[in-house]
Formats: structure tokens, sequence, C-alpha cells
């Protein structure tokens, strides 16, 4: 175990969550493909704390900095839940492809 | 170390408000909501009235907030703003808002987000305020509950905001791992001090560009603009143009001057980039645009395009390789001073749809045949910040276009600025089709259209800024040099 391992882990979920942010077209998977990418962040993150040979100061700044990644995290997907399910009720879809009423 | 609290003393209060109005709307009955704007808007300029007086320069917890001039004017920036939001939408939140203190309440807080915004010189910081700015704009784009299209553009702001704030935080993890540290200063240290750039430092700086792209709408980032403003409640449409697009501004102008200035030539021809395709596709894809929010929100991108410009013109590398900061400070001096009068000349426009909307309910472009004859005034303040936006002479938008121009011209992008006046030019088409239908077009409807006095007030003191802005910005460019220079130091 280094600290290439953890970059790379990191890299390939964060490209996963890409690729189902870009793919999918339920609302909902979009939320739990970005929900992917800030926990490959936080793994990126682990990596760096662990491995990368910090001081104590920096390593604990590294610590803080994951346990914000994890609160807004679960503050933007109660949030975006929250307005996904008010267009559920209007609309009876979550699908991103028929939400088409806005264009020019 | 002891922090000197007292520099948050205009944050503090804003907080206090925002809390003060969401408790106030639990108690206070429904016909007396109506009064809780004007709760806000006074609470606002006792508070602008305490930051004016109490002012000092100042740093906090080691640095993660700096309180300098440059902080000082955008704090006095954001609460002139909100006050102006505030009175302007509060005709439309009475006939359209269901709950109103929640409204007023979350829209303070993006307020305190903008003010901090301008203060954080450090990543993690930058970005919880930059969270904070982004969850008030994604509950008040959805705020019009039962309306479809409030809840699309909800959705699609709230997806995208969230993808865009996951790229600044993988971004922000691949810098701190790099370089060991996210303060501003530190990493410019840091930068100057390692030989070649690490990939992986390369690639947080890559996602952490592409994060704000999405923020400030830069091409290839933009398409969510056009479809979140034409959804969302009007006085937030301006908002998103304005408080939004202005804080994020801020952040950017502090994160490249204080860290990214040494390293100039690694980011100037992606900067570059971004500055040309954002012109010409904000303002080319504003031609064809049939409804008033969708045309502003392309202008908006175009704006953005500009100011982009300055951004990339921000390095000025002499002979013999040394940084001169003369030039940088003069470049600084116009971005500022541009998104000053893009403010308020936005401002302008939207508080004028917003009295036609009030009126009439509608807001697409062919809706606005014969207004010159319907009201005057109104019709006389869109057409001045229609030609402030296109930067036409004698208002804002010609002045601070000529400041931001000349001095990216003087640092050898002379092709960038004839780029930026020819979409200027493309700009004053469809201006000036916004003029054509109030002045030339007869519209089917001919009463004649009553505008509130707060809203005619406001109207009045944003067109006589405009004009003093444009000719005679002496005083305020007095203002910004103190604001750029405690930039550049």
């Amino acid at each position: 175990m280094t600290i290439i391992h953890f970059q790379f882990l990191s890299a390939i979920l964060f490209s996963l969550g890409l690729y189902g942010v870009l793919a999918r077209r339920s609302a909902v998977l979009i939320l739990m493909s970005i929900e992917l990418m800030l926990n490959a962040v936080n793994i990126n993150l682990i990596g760096f704390v662990a491995f990368r040979g910090f001081g104590q100061e920096i390593q604990t700044f590294g610590q803080v900095l994951i346990i914000f990644v994890i609160t807004i995290a679960a503050a933007e997907l109660a949030l975006a839940i929250a307005i996904i399910l008010r267009i559920y009720r209007n609309k009876n879809s979550v699908n991103v492809d028929e939400m088409n009423i806005l264009k020019g | 170390m002891t922090n000197n609290f007292s520099l948050l003393i205009p944050e503090f209060l804003v907080t206090g408000l925002a809390f003060l109005i969401l408790s106030l709307d639990l108690f206070v009955s429904e016909k007396r909501k109506d009064y809780l704007v004007w709760v806000g808007v006074i609470g606002l300029l006792i508070i602008l009235g305490i930051t004016l007086l109490t002012f000092t320069n100042g740093i906090l917890y080691q640095g993660l907030l700096v309180f300098d001039d440059y902080t000082n004017l955008f704090r006095i920036f954001f609460l002139i703003a909100g006050i102006i939001v505030l009175i302007s939408s509060n005709e439309f939140v009475k006939s359209n808002i269901k709950y109103k203190g929640e409204f007023y309440g979350i829209l303070i807080f993006t307020i305190l987000a903008g003010m901090l915004l301008s203060s954080s010189s450090e990543l993690l910081t930058a970005y919880i305020s930059l969270e904070l700015l982004s969850f008030g704009l994604y509950v008040l784009v959805a705020f019009d509950r039962y309306n479809m299209k409030s809840n699309e553009s909800g959705v699609k702001y709230v997806l995208l905001g969230a993808f865009s704030s996951a790229l600044i935080l993988y971004g922000i993890s691949n810098i701190y791992g790099v370089l060991g540290t996210t303060r501003f200063d530190e990493i410019s240290l840091m930068l100057t001090s390692i030989d070649d750039l690490n990939p992986f430092l390369i690639l947080g700086f890559i996602f952490l560009f592409a994060g704000l792209g999405f923020k400030l709408s830069a091409v290839p980032f933009h398409m969510w603009a056009p479809d979140v403003y034409e959804g969302s409640p009007l006085p937030i449409t301006a908002w998103l143009s304005v408080g939004s697009k202005v804080a994020t501004v801020s952040l950017v102008l502090r994160l490249f001057c204080e860290s990214l200035l040494q390293i100039g030539n690694e980011w100037q021809l992606i900067i570059i980039v971004l500055s040309v395709a954002t012109m010409l596709i904000g303002n080319l894809g504003a031609l064809v645009q049939k409804n008033i929010k969708r045309l502003l929100a392309f202008s908006s991108i175009g704006h953005m395009g500009y100011i982009l410009m300055g951004i990339s013109a921000l390095i000025s590398v002499n002979e013999d390789g040394s940084v001169s900061t003369e030039m940088t400070v003069l470049v600084i001096n116009g971005i500022i001073f541009y998104v000053i009068a893009y403010a308020i000349t936005n401002f302008a426009a939207f508080v004028s749809v917003i009295a036609v909307f009030n009126h009439s309910g509608q807001d697409s472009i062919s809706d606005f045949a014969g207004l010159s004859k319907r009201s005057p005034f109104l019709s006389l303040v869109l057409v001045c910040s229609m030609f402030s936006l296109a930067g036409l002479p004698v208002f804002a938008g010609f002045t601070s276009k000529f400041y931001l121009f000349n001095a990216v011209g003087a640092q050898d992008l002379l092709w960038l600025v004839a780029l930026g006046i020819v979409t200027s030019l493309i700009s004053l088409y469809y201006y000036l089709m916004i003029a054509r239908q109030m002045y030339i077009e007869k519209g089917a409807d001919s009463a004649p259209i009553k505008v509130s006095s707060s809203i005619r007030i406001i109207l009045m003191v944003l067109l006589v800024a405009m004009i003093i802005g444009g000719g005679f910005p002496s005083p305020l460019m007095d203002l910004i040099q103190l604001a750029s220079e405690a930039l550049i130091s």
C-alpha cells in the first residue's frame, strides 16, 4: 500500500462517477454518481494524509478537510433530494431527458 | 494567539438578521409578512453603516480570512446589492411567492456568503463560502414550488452545481496532497520553490478551474445558465446574474492574484481559450433568443468572457523575468470596475423587467412591444441599461470596458481586445432589438404600466449610478485602486 494506490483508486472512482453523471438519465442516479465523486475525493485525501509524510499539523488539517467534505456532501445530497422530490410530485418522473420545458 | 473577532461584526450581524427574519416569519400573521422585507432592508442599511464606521484591516484564524480594502469594497458592494435585490423583489414576492419569510431569510444568507467569499484566502474556506452561496441559490431557484419551470431549473441547477463542487473538491484534494497547504499565500510560496509541476498538481488546478468555470458560467461549462435563468423567479434571476457572478469573480481574482501569479505562463493560455469561447458563444447565442431572461443569461455569459479576458492578462513578466506589479494593478482595477459597472447595469435592466413582469406576467421580448407608450420611464431605464451593457459612451458600461480593454491591450494581448470589441459590436445588435421592440413596434396592449414608488426610486438611483459611473468614475476608481493594491501587496 503506497500513496499511488490511493491516487489511482480515487482517480478510477472519480472517473466512474463522472461517467455516471454524463450517462445516467435518472436524477437520483446522477446524484449517486456525484456522491461517488465526493467519496473519491475522500479516498484521495485519506491517502495523502496517511502516506504523504506530512507533519502533524498538515495531517490534522487534511483530516479536518475530510470531515468537511463528508458534512457538506450530506447537506448537498439532502437539498438535492428535496428539490428532486418536488419535481417528482409535480411530474411523476425524475428522468432528466423529460425535463425539457426550458429551451431556447 | 488571540483572534480579533470584531473584524467579523458585519458577518455576525448579517447572520443574525437572516435568523431574525426566519424566526419573525414563525410568529407574525400572514398579512404582516409583507413587512418582513423592510426589516431586511433596514437591517442591511444599519449593517452597511456599521461596516463603514468600524472597518479595520486584519486577519483571522491564522489567515483563513483576510480583511483588507479589497474585502471591504466587496462587503459594501454586497450589502448595497442585497438592499437593491430585496426592495426590487418586494412586489414580485407579494404576488408570486408563498413562503415570504424563508425567501428573504435565505436571500440574506447568500449575501453573507458573498461577503465571506471576498475575504476568504484559503481554499477550504472559499469552498464552504461558495457552497453557502450555492445552497441558498439552489433553494431560491426552486422556490416557486408549483411552477414547473422553477422546479425544472432547480433540478438542473442543483445537479450541475453539485457536480461542479465535486470537481472543485477533487482539485482541492490534489492541491493539498501535492503542496501540503491550501492557503493562497503559501501556495504561491510553494509554487515558486518547486521546479517542475507534478502531474497531480496540474490535474488539481485544472479541476479547480473547471469547477470555478461552472460557477462563472464560462464556456464550455455554461449550459446550465440559460435554463436556470429562465426558470427561476425573476428577482432570483437578477441575483444569480449579479450576486453569484460577482462573488465568484471576487474569489477568482483573489485566488489568481495571491497564489497563481508566479506560474502565470502555465495557465494563461487556458484562460485565454476559455475567454475567447465565452465571449463568442455568449454573444452569438444571445442573437436567437426570444425570452428576455434567456437573452440576459447569454449576455451575462458574454460579460464573463470579458472578465476572463482580464484575468488572462493579470500576469506581466518583464524582459528580465521579474514580475511587474504596476501593470497587474491596472488590470485588477479594470476587472473590479468592470464587475461593478456590470452589476449596476444588469440590476437596472432586471429591475425594469421585474416591473414589467409584475404588471403583465410575461417575459418574452415581444411582450415589450410598445413599452415606450405604456411606461416611458421604464423603457428609458431599460434602453439606457441596454446601451450600457453594449458599451456605448456616457454610461458605466463604456467606461469600464475602456479601462479593462486598455489595461489588457497594454499587456500585449491586443488581438484579444480586438475580439472583445468585435463581440461587443455583435452584442449591440441584440440589445438594440429590445430597444426596437420598445420604441418602434406597436404592442397589442396599450394600458399604462403602474410602477410602484420603491421600484421607481431604485431605478432612478441605478440610472444615476450608471451615468455617474460612466462620466465621473474617479472617486470610485480611487477606492478600487486601494482594493487592488491591497490584493497585490
